[in-house]
C-alpha cells in the first residue's frame, strides 16, 4: 500500500462520510468566531439541501447550543481557566441523517470528572422527562436566578431537548487521564 | 440621555436605544459568547432611563430577532420584565414583536410573551418577505 497520502485515501474518507450520511463534521478548537462561521456554513448547507424550515431552525438552534457548550465546558482548553471571554476549547461536532431520514447532531468533548458526575445526573433526569415536563422546566428555568457556575442560563440542554424528537442520548467514557472523561451527546430532530 | 447604539455582529444583534425619542430597537441574531456580558450594559442603560422622570411619554419597543440562543433568551426575558414592570407602574409601553411569516418558533415565543407580560402592550407583527 502506498505510504504517501494520495487522493485515493482521501476519497475513501469522503466516501465513508457520504455512506454514513454525515453532512457536516468538525474536530478541533472551538471559539466564538469559529462557531459563528460554522453556524453560517450549516445554515447555508441546510438551505441548499431543501430541508424544511422548522427542521432547519431546530437543527441550527441545537448546533449553536452544542457548539457553545464546547466553548464553555470542554476540559481541553487553550485559554487559561481564569479567562472567561474569547475562550478556545477542543471538541468535535457532527451532523448526519439517520436511516429514518431524520437529522441528528453528535458532539464530543473531554470534561473534568467532577463536572461529569453532576452532568450525568442532570442529563439522566432530563432523559426521564416527558415533553410537557421539559417545556414546564424550561419556562421555570427562564424565570429563575442564574446559577453561579453558569456562563449562561442553564437552559441549553432544555432547549436542545425541547427541539428533539426523542430523549437526548449521552455517554461518558473514561480516558487515560483519571481526572478527565469523554462526554458524548446526541440529539435527533 | 445619550443614545445607545451597538452595531450587529455575526453573532449578536443591533441594539439601538434612542432614549430622547422614547424608542428602543433590537434587530438580528443573538448568540454572543457571553450573553450576560453582552446584555448587561443594555439592561443597565434601560434601567437608568426608566429611573428618570418623564414617565408619561409612551415607550415604543421594536424587536426583530430571527434567532436567540438559550442564554440570550434568559437575558431578553430580564429585559422584557423590566419593561413590563415599568408598564405596571403606569408608563405606556408598546412592544412590537416582529417575525417572519413562516417562522412559527419566533411567533410562538411572542405569543408566550403576551401571556407572561400582561402590563405592556405586545403586538405580533409579520414580515412577509
Amino acid at each position: 500500500m502506498d505510504s504517501r497520502y494520495g487522493y485515493d485515501q482521501y476519497r475513501e474518507f469522503c466516501e465513508l462520510a457520504r455512506k454514513k450520511n454525515v453532512i457536516f463534521y468538525y474536530v478541533g478548537y472551538f471559539s466564538q468566531n469559529i462557531v459563528t462561521a460554522m453556524a453560517e456554513a450549516v445554515k447555508l448547507r441546510l438551505e441548499q439541501s431543501g430541508t424544511a424550515g422548522p427542521v432547519r431552525r431546530r437543527l441550527f438552534s441545537s448546533f449553536v447550543e452544542m457548539a457553545q457548550n464546547i466553548i464553555h465546558y470542554s476540559a481541553d482548553s487553550l485559554t487559561p481557566p481564569e479567562q472567561d471571554q474569547h475562550e478556545l476549547r477542543h471538541g468535535s461536532v457532527c451532523i448526519g441523517v439517520d436511516a429514518e431520514g431524520r437529522h441528528f447532531l453528535l458532539c464530543a468533548n473531554p470534561i473534568a470528572i467532577d463536572q461529569a458526575e453532576a452532568l450525568e445526573v442532570r442529563l439522566a433526569t432530563l432523559r426521564a422527562m416527558t415533553m410537557d415536563e421539559i417545556k414546564a422546566s424550561y419556562r421555570e428555568s427562564l424565570r429563575s436566578e442564574v446559577p453561579d457556575d453558569s456562563k449562561g442560563a442553564g437552559l441549553g440542554f432544555l432547549t436542545v431537548a425541547r427541539d428533539a424528537s426523542e430523549p437526548l442520548e449521552f455517554e461518558f467514557q473514561g480516558t487515560e487521564d483519571a481526572g478527565t472523561a469523554m462526554f458524548f451527546l446526541k440529539t435527533t430532530i | 440621555m445619550t443614545p445607545l447604539h451597538i452595531p450587529a455582529t455575526g453573532s449578536s444583534p443591533e441594539i439601538e436605544f434612542r432614549f430622547d425619542d422614547h424608542e428602543l430597537s433590537l434587530r438580528g441574531e443573538s448568540f454572543p459568547e457571553n450573553a450576560a456580558a453582552f446584555y448587561g450594559p443594555v439592561i443597565a442603560a434601560l434601567r437608568d432611563f426608566l429611573d428618570q422622570p418623564g414617565r408619561d411619554q409612551a415607550l415604543k419597543v421594536s424587536v426583530s430577532l430571527t434567532y436567540f440562543n438559550s442564554s440570550s433568551t434568559k437575558m431578553l426575558f430580564t429585559l422584557f420584565d423590566l419593561l413590563d414592570q415599568a408598564a405596571a407602574s403606569g408608563r405606556s409601553v408598546q412592544l412590537h414583536w416582529w417575525h417572519d411569516v413562516e417562522d412559527d418558533t419566533i411567533r410562538e415565543f411572542g405569543e408566550e410573551l403576551m401571556v407572561d407580560f400582561q402590563n405592556m402592550d405586545i403586538q405580533l407583527c409579520v414580515i412577509d418577505a
